[in-house]
């Protein structure tokens, strides 16, 4: 297959001294550029790597979706791919006439009608006068704004204005597609025929090269991805996968953030420190994976600073994606704590919890006597809950619970009840 | 020579669609429009002719103080505003050039063809003024008309696109440029004539091209007589710095969208 795109050990600097340049600073950079000889370590020209030795390749009528927090780099590969900069080092190199869906209606003048607008942002976007007089009215139909083509722009909606600019960019039918965000705006009925338009660039042989925070449509309309974070890419692959693998890096942050009362940074304010959670299994065993059939144990390691005297101890189990599933209380169930100086361990066994498959982790609270406030806060790391209906997508219910299946057939002519002797047992 | 010429064949429709934007958008919603365009240079030559027939008596020669100026403001006005709008036409757009590829000269360009259009309002005028004024023209003068305005284009062409790119880096560019091109106006020889300059001292009087451009549209227009030696110097300088600027913009066009 033809590559349309390859990126070969592309790296990005930028300079970021250079944004804000002040007569007297710039006095100053090229007297120490004559006295010193060097600029680079000057504190005025601070750089920063936006990608790193960056490798892949793209053949024609691929889609690939990147993926990554922001500031990873996403928007500086598009840049290049689009040629408004150039690499710091590495190759990029492109084949086939290139359309950006970057900014819609960039270029639009408000006080110019929907005609005007349609062939000014045409010709920045690289087509001729001709080009755009053919595609004008399936642009127009494409917008749906019909009735108001003649109209100044400024007295359209936003969504208007994003379709407008959507129907433009996109009937370019490009050699190479790059979309960055914009389906963000614009209802859901516009952005599912946005999705439909890009899928039938990409079965007449459009590349497509797609960014979103939005995995959902990630998965929609990309074949591959790439996760890419601080400039590197980090997991290149079926989209599927990748964003699992994304999901689960984000989800590690964000519990790693939870349990930032954990981490021994945090002295206790209230005098208690949760130092940490774990999770065992019923013999005793730390584990990171339990089963929905089984019990566990969890354990909250603390050190109180002082003579708390009554407390509470609250734990709650959270599915992965912040839904929580479990809420246990020491004062709803009547048992006692009270801190004392020194350290000691909380603890609470769970009968089996039949939680679905999929990733979960556990958070606890020590509260004051009136249990109106937390004094201290620590999280498990991610723990899996397997059990026999795993899979991909596995938010898709909390509980398994324990379950008999019976099959009974109610025979219409014959009076005679059959039980049906398909019956399964699943002891769960 | 020949790449940029083709360069500029396969964005005039780009170039064409940002005039008109940019004169769609200079006279929305004003009443008087088109008219504004003669409203400034007329405006100032009235003033000038006030001062400079009845309080400060200038010898033009034998030709009216009006026709006099007019012929030397309406050149200096389509230098004076498109080189200003040309510096700041990208960094208005930066959403537009940070975000999308197209070629970046296309704006400063399209900025200059807006402001041709007034110039050749503003044109109307002065000939309509030549011929009320009955100035006796040759036709062998007028030939030299399209050079001469070819000579200024290329003057405003390389100082415009120039400063768009420098602008960029440097908003100093802006109000810098507005200040010399105050300077740049008494120094040119729009309230006086040429003859006022010393002799000795005219070579260096014409190494400022918008002199010689401007002498030419006086012999031309008013004097009925061929433009002199001075074009010379006028047209070597103005494709220099036409040259000049084109290469700066095409050397460090890569960088603008990182700069912002």
């Amino acid at each position: 297959m033809k590559k349309v795109i390859s990126f070969k050990n592309v790296s990005k600097k930028y300079n970021l001294g250079l944004t804000r340049t002040s007569l007297p600073s710039v006095f100053s950079q090229w007297a120490k550029q004559i006295v010193r000889r060097d600029v680079n370590t000057s504190a005025n020209n601070k750089q920063y790597w936006a990608l790193r030795s960056v490798n892949f390749e793209l053949e024609k009528g691929e889609s690939l979706a990147l993926v990554g927090p922001n500031g990873a780099g996403k928007s500086t590969i598009l840049k290049l791919l689009a040629k408004i900069t150039n690499p710091t080092s590495g190759i990029v190199e492109v084949n086939g006439q290139l359309s950006a869906l970057i900014e819609l209606g960039a270029g639009f003048h408000p006080d110019l009608t929907g005609r005007e607008n349609i062939f000014l942002n045409g010709t920045i976007l690289g087509l001729t006068y001709k080009e755009i007089q053919r595609r004008f009215d399936e642009i127009v139909n494409f917008s749906e704004v019909e009735e108001f083509i003649d109209t100044p722009v400024k007295r359209y909606s936003s969504g208007m204005t994003v379709r407008l600019g959507f129907a433009v960019a996109s009937c370019i039918e490009p050699d190479i597609l790059l979309v960055d965000e914009v389906l963000a705006v614009g209802d859901a009925s516009f952005r599912q025929k946005c999705i439909e338009r890009i899928k039938i660039l990409l079965n007449n042989g459009t590349s497509l090269i797609f960014v979103s925070h939005d995995m959902g449509l990630v998965r929609a309309v990309c074949e591959k991805a790439i996760y890419i974070e601080h400039g590197e890419i980090q997991h290149v692959g079926i989209s599927g996968e990748v964003i699992d693998l994304y999901n689960h890096v984000l989800e590690k942050k964000r519990i790693k953030k939870l349990a930032g009362a954990g981490d021994g940074t945090d002295t206790g304010d209230g005098g208690v420190e949760i130092t940490k959670m774990e999770v065992f299994d019923s013999e005793g065993k730390q584990v990171h994976e339990i089963y929905g059939d089984r019990p566990i144990e969890i354990h909250i390691h603390y050190i109180s600073y002082q003579d708390i005297g009554k407390a509470n101890a609250i734990v709650l189990i959270y599915r992965s994606d912040g839904l929580p599933c479990c809420n246990m209380r020491t004062h709803l169930d009547q048992f006692p704590v009270a801190l004392e100086k020194g350290r000691g361990v909380i603890s609470i066994k769970l009968d089996p919890l039949q939680l679905f498959g999929g990733m979960y982790y556990a958070t606890a609270w020590v509260m004051n006597a009136e249990d109106s406030d937390g004094i201290a806060h620590g999280a498990t790391d991610l723990f899996e809950v397997k059990n026999r209906t795993l899979g991909r997508g596995a938010h898709i219910a909390v509980f398994e619970p324990k379950r008999e299946w019976r099959h009974r057939i109610i025979p219409s002519d014959n009076p005679k009840e059959r039980e049906s002797d398909a019956t399964r047992g699943n002891e769960c | 020579m020949l790449i940029p010429v083709q360069q500029f064949l396969k964005m005039r429709d780009l170039v064409w669609a940002w005039t008109v934007r940019t004169l769609r958008a200079r006279y929305q919603q004003s009443a008087l429009g088109w008219f504004w365009s003669i409203v400034q240079p007329v405006a100032t030559v009235a003033i000038f002719a006030v001062v400079f027939t009845h309080i400060v008596p200038v010898d033009t020669g034998g030709v009216p103080y009006i026709l006099f100026s007019y012929t030397a403001v309406v050149p200096w006005t389509l230098l004076s505003t498109s080189v200003i709008d040309m510096a700041v036409s990208l960094v208005q757009n930066m959403n537009l050039v940070s975000k999308i590829y197209f070629p970046r000269e296309a704006l400063p360009i399209a900025t200059l063809l807006a402001r041709l259009v007034d110039f050749c309002i503003s044109f109307v005028l002065l000939v309509l003024l030549v011929i009320f004024y009955r100035i006796p023209i040759a036709p062998t003068g007028l030939l030299y008309l399209p050079l001469i305005i070819t000579i200024q284009l290329a003057l405003i062409l390389g100082l415009g696109i120039g400063a768009a790119a420098m602008n960029i880096f440097y908003r100093d560019v802006d109000p810098l440029l507005k200040l010399v091109i105050q300077i740049w106006f008494y120094a040119s020889p729009i309230l006086y004539p040429v003859s006022f300059v010393p002799e000795n001292w005219r070579w260096l009087y014409f190494l400022n091209p918008m002199a010689g451009i401007i002498a030419g549209y006086r012999d031309v227009l008013i004097y009925n007589q061929l433009p002199g030696d001075y074009l010379l110097p006028a047209g070597i300088i103005s494709v220099l710095i036409l040259v000049t600027g084109y290469w700066f913009f095409k050397r460090v066009e890569f960088q603008f969208a990182d700069i912002v």
